[in-house]
């Protein structure tokens, strides 16, 4: 019985072990160079290391990078356009809609390198890791990462349900336009 | 031989009825443990509990020893990458955790489950079934945070387990959640020994046992029992309000919604602080044995001794706040816990003095416990002088968070319940297995012990008062830290060295050490009165207490008391101030319901950390499981 458990313990955390992986020096190779991330199915370009998929998946998947992405989500004040995730001169993170896509891939290139009607690039001003902890973030905002890794709530005013407390939405590949990205202003 | 026999008016086999030659036997056999495995794990035996209570407490004891040597190898010199930082941070914590929750006090209360039923002249502990779910929920709580931290979901805050820090903002992941249920299976395991040790010397004392024949040992712990019983829920709210805080969203700990984040401090540290004595009291309780049986004389000042532990329990509860001196207090706030803190110096110099004094009048026989405790004055009163001067609010401003501090905990818990504790296993080994511990590797042991722990912690002083940070995994060379972290780190090997002596004695000892027999100390208490290692059923009859030092008092034949079923589980319950005989009452028989409540516990208790659902479904289970451990049988009771 006892063995039973601990191999039932055993397999329960297994999965947490990438989860709780923490690299707080992460080599500064990889934050110089061609993007790893750049590349997905919507944009030209070479194909960078690993597949973009995986890439997201080790941030998405970690309790750290989420973490770390929530903190540089106010710290680059990425709050100042997009609220808590509600929106306001940009558009909403925690819906379904998404203007250039809802992959991890596709949040982390608009990141990096901009878009049109007022979303600046951060290419060169934020290391590539901690874009991708922020993009990993973002996907958390719609409740797209699993819930013992999503942050929980901050020591702060509550504007909304902490990351790990909403419930899942299946991801919908592409969404619907919000006006905003109809209407160009 | 006075005799007291307890008539009744039952038709059972009393052991008046039973030859004497046939008697151990069937008491034997009525009080046995099944064979097999399933008869291992039902075993309501308070020996065979307490044992594996020992047992495990000190595997915890080396796990913890184990994390201690990494955290000194890493700190053995200035810029050291062997163990990176979030390693380090879980390490520390680890070592903080396991020697205060899964050492300290399980192994005082396991030396208690052992051996105060013994003292106090019964058959078994009170509530034996509660006895063995304290078990299994400590030990399925401690492989539950080991086996976390070997997933690397070790909890890396720090044991007090600060928040903001720990809280859910600043540590991501469930590491501080596995902290903070460990906490909780910990709480559940001690409050129900403290509650079974508190019973079993109110109500179970053997007939004349009264209350200032109690031996100090079973004094100091049923004193550290209360002190569990009114700490730990302090905690238990505090771990519960962090996890909730975590992983439900609830402002406990967040200022910004009305919370606040020193009310965790306050909450811990008023568990916190009694901690510290419910570590030590235990250590007092392993001393006044053995200063006794080796200074071949009644401890010196019994009530002041009695009264100075229930003092300490008191003060205990007075003084948490001196951790928090640098968190901004009101200057009349610090002034009164600078008081308290040094107020309890008094108590224990008390006790300090009449052990010196029983010495000093006794003719003491320099064995290997008697040096273990000989080490313990050495060690504690350095710590205790080093305490007095963290009592006060300057000195402890400017060496807050250092390693004077870690020094000083070291000495006094290290110096307090350590060496005692260890001092205590040479003891009462031969009770335990039947065989003596070898007397030169004793020595061997403490002298090592002894020189290694203070060339290990004294350095710890001075890199402390030069500046140096506790639970920083790395220091830069220009520091100028570097030798006394060197020599800390070598003394720390040869402490370490000094425990597998032990290991290798208790190993090779319990194999072919000398036969003990009886009672090897010539000692005066009680479970120096039945065979070793005891039989099942403690003693063939039930002693009667004529005097505070019966076996030294009453050297030719033991007054006994008669009367007590033969053919079924029965214990006698006295009155609690004068032991009269009150009534007969029947003991639980073994079963498997609490291991099997402790598992669904266990489920529970985990399976929160990932959702509160498993509160809600386990509930009802664990309702249904401790129904089926109270299911009433028919069994008539003799009063």
């Amino acid at each position: 019985m006892k063995h039973l458990l601990s191999i039932a313990a055993a397999l329960a955390v297994l999965a947490a072990c990438e989860r709780e992986d923490r690299e707080f020096r992460p080599s500064p190779v990889a934050t110089e160079g061609e993007a790893s991330i750049t590349l997905s199915s919507i944009s030209p370009g070479v194909v960078g290391l690993g597949t973009p998929r995986d890439i997201g998946k080790a941030y998405e998947e970690n309790a750290y990078h989420l973490s770390e992405g929530k903190r540089l989500f106010n710290w680059f004040n990425c709050k100042g356009c997009h609220a808590n995730g509600g929106g306001g001169s940009g558009p909403a993170l925690m819906d379904d809609s998404w203007i250039y896509g809802g992959e991890f891939q596709n949040i982390a290139q608009t990141i990096r390198e901009g878009r049109p009607n007022g979303m600046p690039s951060f290419r060169g001003k934020i290391p590539d890791e901690q874009i991708m902890q922020i993009a990993a973030y973002v996907r958390s905002m719609e409740r797209q990462v699993h819930q013992d890794a999503a942050p929980s709530r901050d020591d702060d005013l509550m504007p909304r349900p902490s990351e790990h407390r909403l419930p899942t939405s299946p991801p919908v590949a592409g969404g619907t336009v919000p006006p905003s990205g109809q209407a160009p202003q | 031989m006075s005799e007291t026999v307890l008539r009744s008016p039952s038709k059972e086999a009393l052991d008046t009825d039973v030859k004497d030659g046939e008697l151990p036997a069937r008491l034997a056999a009525t009080w046995g443990t099944a064979a097999g495995l399933i008869g291992a794990l039902s075993t309501v035996d308070h020996k065979i509990i307490g044992r594996r209570y020992i047992i495990t407490g000190f595997f915890f004891l080396f796990l913890g020893g184990l994390a201690a040597v990494a955290i000194r190898l890493q700190l053995a010199r200035p810029d050291n990458t062997l163990i990176g930082p979030d390693l380090y941070d879980q390490i520390f914590t680890m070592h903080g955790t396991t020697m205060m929750f899964l050492f300290g006090v399980p192994i005082g209360e396991a030396m208690a489950v052992y051996l105060v039923p013994l003292m106090v002249g019964t058959r078994n502990i009170a509530f034996p079934r509660l006895n063995a779910f304290s078990y299994y929920v400590y030990l399925f709580g401690g492989l539950m945070i080991w086996i976390a931290f070997a997933l690397n979901i070790g909890p890396d805050n720090g044991w007090f387990s600060y928040v903001p820090l720990a809280g859910p903002e600043f540590s991501p992941g469930k590491r501080a959640d596995f902290w903070a249920q460990m906490v909780t299976f910990t709480e559940v395991s001690a409050l129900a020994v403290a509650v079974e040790i508190i019973i079993t010397v109110l109500k179970l004392r053997a007939p004349g046992m009264t209350l200032d024949r109690i031996p100090l040992f079973v004094w100091a712990m049923f004193v550290n029992a209360f002190l569990i019983i009114f700490a730990m829920p302090a905690v238990m709210l505090g771990s519960t309000m962090l996890i909730l805080d975590r992983l439900l969203d609830t402002h406990f700990f967040n200022q910004a919604e009305g919370g606040d984040p020193l009310l965790w401090q306050h909450l811990f540290w008023f568990f916190g602080h009694p901690e510290v004595y419910i570590i030590f009291l235990p250590g007092t309780a392993f001393v006044s044995a053995i200063v006794a049986t080796f200074a071949r004389r009644p401890v010196f000042g019994y009530s002041a001794v009695v009264l100075s532990l229930i003092a300490t329990g008191f003060l205990s509860f007075g003084l948490w706040v001196h951790h928090m001196f640098t968190t901004g207090l009101p200057q009349l706030g610090a002034t009164f816990f600078t008081a308290s803190s040094m107020m309890i110096a008094i108590p224990s110099g008390i006790q300090i003095f009449c052990w010196i004094a029983t010495l000093w009048d006794g003719k003491p026989v320099y064995r290997t416990p008697l040096l273990f405790v000989l080490g313990f004055f050495f060690i504690f009163v350095a710590g205790g002088l080093s305490g007095i001067m963290l009592a006060s609010v300057p000195i402890d401003t400017q060496v807050h968070d250092t390693y004077f501090v870690v020094a000083h905990f070291h000495y006094v818990l290290i110096g307090g319940a350590v060496f005692p504790l260890i001092g205590a296993i040479y003891y009462w080994f031969p009770k335990f297995t039947g065989r003596m511990l070898r007397e030169g590797l004793g020595r061997w042991h403490f002298w090592l012990a002894l020189i290694g722990f203070n060339i290990a912690f004294f350095p710890m002083h001075i890199s402390g008062l030069r500046g140096m940070p506790r639970r920083v995994y790395t220091y830069p060379a220009e520091m100028g830290w570097d030798a006394l972290n060197l020599v800390s780190t070598l003394g720390a090997t040869l402490f370490v060295a000094s425990f597998l002596v032990f290991l290798y004695n208790v190993v090779v000892s319990s194999r072919g050490g000398e036969i003990a027999g009886d009672n090897p100390w010539d000692a005066s208490t009680l479970e120096w009165a039945t065979t070793s290692p005891p039989p099942p059923h403690n003693f063939d009859h039930v002693p009667f207490v004529t005097s505070r030092e019966l076996l030294w008092a009453e050297r030719q034949t033991l007054p006994v008391v008669a009367g007590l079923a033969v053919d079924k589980r029965e214990v006698l319950v006295t009155t609690t101030t004068q032991a009269l005989p009150d009534l007969k009452e029947s003991s639980p028989d073994p079963t498997i319901w609490p291991l099997i409540s402790a598992i669904v516990v266990t489920a529970i208790f985990i399976g929160s950390i990932f959702t509160p659902w498993a509160v809600a479904w386990g509930a009802p289970v664990a309702s249904f499981v401790i129904i089926a451990w109270f299911w009433p049988k028919s069994t008539e009771e003799n009063v």
